[in-house]
């Protein structure tokens, strides 16, 4: 267990010089960088919703909090001229507080339910924001949103993939220490078996709500991070994709782990690129799709779970290898 | 906003042929959650891959479209037969999240390939009978929407005398109320999980092929519109209540009409959401719907 530990460390501390290195390496090519700035800004954004299925819950409408975390963090920028790097917490405080609200409406419901309502609310929100808010949001069009770093500095592109990595580091330490201090027993426990918690103590409903409230936050901070790079928004930002990417990400890295948003995001977004540059336009989502199939079925626990899963057939080929070699 | 009668009235034909649709979904939907126990967040791509069969029947051979529902819910049984044995049997049983992570990767598959095969483009048919229209007082309904609510019914009755008449549908009742007596009896419960996401596949195709003969358009990813608010309907109207499905059908058909007319366009979509949440807040486990697993 020690043993393991040191290696997941070990690893953890390689993936993070990979991280720091690669830029330098490069050169500081500036299509590394925009692939790492994004990779990057949805591990955040993964391991938000990873959060949420700590405590048993699940959401098919991120979107809803990546996209307001966007808009409130570019608006506010807009009209007060404050630097993106503080009104993206504001965006992310937005977000939990829609977050707080879902939650609240959400919090008794179960499984598909619980799947369509927070999908619903995706789609509210955005004809919300598209047609009732328009005179502000832009409607359609959308707006521009102020650069993280403005553009005329030299290798702007160097300094906001550094600040973003620097916030998610911070961000999955955060969640580190949350899910191992008594909240995250408390999520266990939620996720096991709610009655019994609650025999226990726990009041499922205070620990749902929080759950919900952290991860819309990191997921609206994703969202104000994503648009300040990216320099303008529309409502299509709340479209299905962006509800369906972070779920794709979580479940073929493996949840309910920190680690496995972070590995499915580095493994597809690298793969989803490869396969770009092939000229597969079509072929890319028909690949990622069969890959999820595929990961549901026969490896339930995502890629983290493959050395395991690895370990534990060998000795099986083994047997067949030498029965082979017997005849 | 002053609506006279025969706007009213409109707007229900409009809102009855509408439904019409999502009713064929619903039933869908309800049928396979009613014998598996899964949902199928990928039904509407299911009704969507329908609308292109429709379509390219119809440009190979000129057929009258209503004739080609005999093409498209054959082929869509065959897709729902080979989706249930391949992608949902390995899942049963298993956590409840895995099916919709399963849709999902089904979704993707479902639009892309259909991208492929006939483009992202939005394509549109015209029916025969597009210009004819049947006065009834006032107003002017088109033909085409009599033919289409006159064929969800005559769809919805042959289901119901299939499950209600005969053996193999008492079998499939069977599974549905109870499936381990079910199998005890010697029903083949694997062979009803098929069938019924084949029949439900196949409501999906006559979905499709009515959404195409109706005139509106359709692209790959049209889909996920539909099904969300079939989905919708399911859990108003009580998961696995074929009654339910077809008055929620109706009503959210109706629902969305007037929304059109009254608030605006834009709030057409969002207005079967509302609906749901409304219903969930104030009975978490729907309309009349059993107490949830």
């Amino acid at each position: 267990m020690i043993e393991n530990q040191r290696l997941v460390l070990y690893l953890t501390l390689a993936v993070l010089a990979c991280a720091v290195l690669i830029p330098l390496v490069t050169g500081l090519n500036v299509y590394y960088l925009t692939v790492l700035i994004i990779m990057v800004i949805f591990i955040i954004y993964a391991s938000a919703w990873n959060f949420l299925t700590y405590s048993g819950q699940g959401s098919l409408g991120h979107a809803a909090f990546f996209g307001i975390g966007g808009y409130i963090s570019t608006l506010i920028a807009v009209k007060s001229g404050l630097t993106p790097y503080l009104t993206i917490f504001i965006g992310g405080a937005a977000a939990a507080a829609v977050g707080l609200f879902i939650g609240i409406i959400c919090v008794r419901m179960k499984e598909w339910f619980l799947a369509m309502v927070t999908f619903g609310f995706a789609v509210i929100i955005q004809v919300l924001v598209a047609s009732q808010f328009s005179t502000v949001t832009g409607g359609w069009d959308g707006i521009a949103a102020p650069p993280l770093i403005s553009n005329t500095v030299p290798n702007y592109l160097v300094y906001e993939y550094y600040s973003i990595l620097l916030i998610a580091v911070i961000v999955i330490l955060l969640f580190r220490v949350i899910l191992n201090s008594k909240i995250g027993l408390a999520f266990s426990a939620i996720r096991e078996n709610e009655l019994e918690a609650r025999a226990a103590g726990i009041d499922p409903v205070r620990f749902k709500l929080l759950a919900f409230m952290v991860s819309a936050y990191f997921a609206g901070l994703a969202g104000a991070l994503e648009i300040h790079y990216l320099g303008y928004i529309t409502p299509e930002i709340f479209g299905v994709d962006i509800s369906f990417w972070p779920i794709i990400y979580s479940i073929s890295g493996g949840l309910g782990t920190l680690a496995g948003p972070i590995i499915g995001t580095i493994v597809i977004t690298l793969l989803w690129d490869g396969l770009q540059s092939l000229g597969l336009t079509y072929g890319r989502f028909i690949i990622i799709g069969i890959i999820l199939v595929l990961v549901v079925i026969f490896l339930p626990r995502g890629l983290v779970s493959l050395p395991e899963e690895i370990r534990k057939r060998v000795p099986k080929w083994k047997v067949r290898f030498n029965k082979l070699l017997s005849k | 906003m002053d609506i006279g009668l025969d706007i009213f009235l409109q707007v229900l034909v409009w809102g009855l042929y509408a439904g019409c649709i999502y009713i064929l979904l619903a039933t869908g939907l309800n049928l396979i959650f009613g014998v598996m126990k899964v949902v199928n967040f990928a039904h509407g791509q299911l009704l969507m891959i329908g609308a292109y069969v429709t379509f390219s029947f119809f440009v190979l051979t000129g057929f009258n479209p209503y004739v080609l529902l005999a093409a498209s819910i054959p082929i869509l049984i065959l897709i729902g037969v080979s989706i249930e044995r391949l992608c949902f049997r390995p899942i049963l049983g298993t956590g409840k999240l895995n099916e919709i992570f399963i849709s999902i990767g089904l979704i993707y598959i479902l639009e892309n390939v259909a991208a492929m095969i006939w483009t992202d483009e939005w394509k549109v048919i015209q029916s025969p009978f597009e210009s004819i229209t049947v006065a009834v007082g006032d107003m002017k309904i088109p033909v085409d929407y009599l033919i289409i609510i006159v064929t969800t019914v005559i769809i919805l009755v042959a289901l119901y005398i299939f499950l209600k008449k005969s053996r193999l549908g008492l079998a499939v009742r069977a599974t549905s109320q109870n499936r381990k007596a079910a199998m005890l009896v010697g029903i083949n419960v694997e062979r009803m999980d098929m069938l019924s996401f084949g029949i439900g596949a196949g409501l999906a195709g006559a979905a499709g092929t009515l959404w195409v003969v109706s005139g509106q358009v359709f692209n790959p990813y049209m889909g996920s519109v539909p099904a969300v608010k079939a989905f919708a309907i399911v859990i108003i109207g009580g998961l696995g209540s074929i009654p339910g499905a077809i008055i929620g059908g109706l009503l959210l058909g109706i629902a969305e009409n007037f929304t059109v007319l009254t608030i605006g366009g834009a709030w057409k979509d969002a207005v079967a959401f509302l609906i749901l949440i409304i219903v969930l807040i104030i009975k978490p486990t729907g309309l009349f719907g059993e107490e949830a697993e």
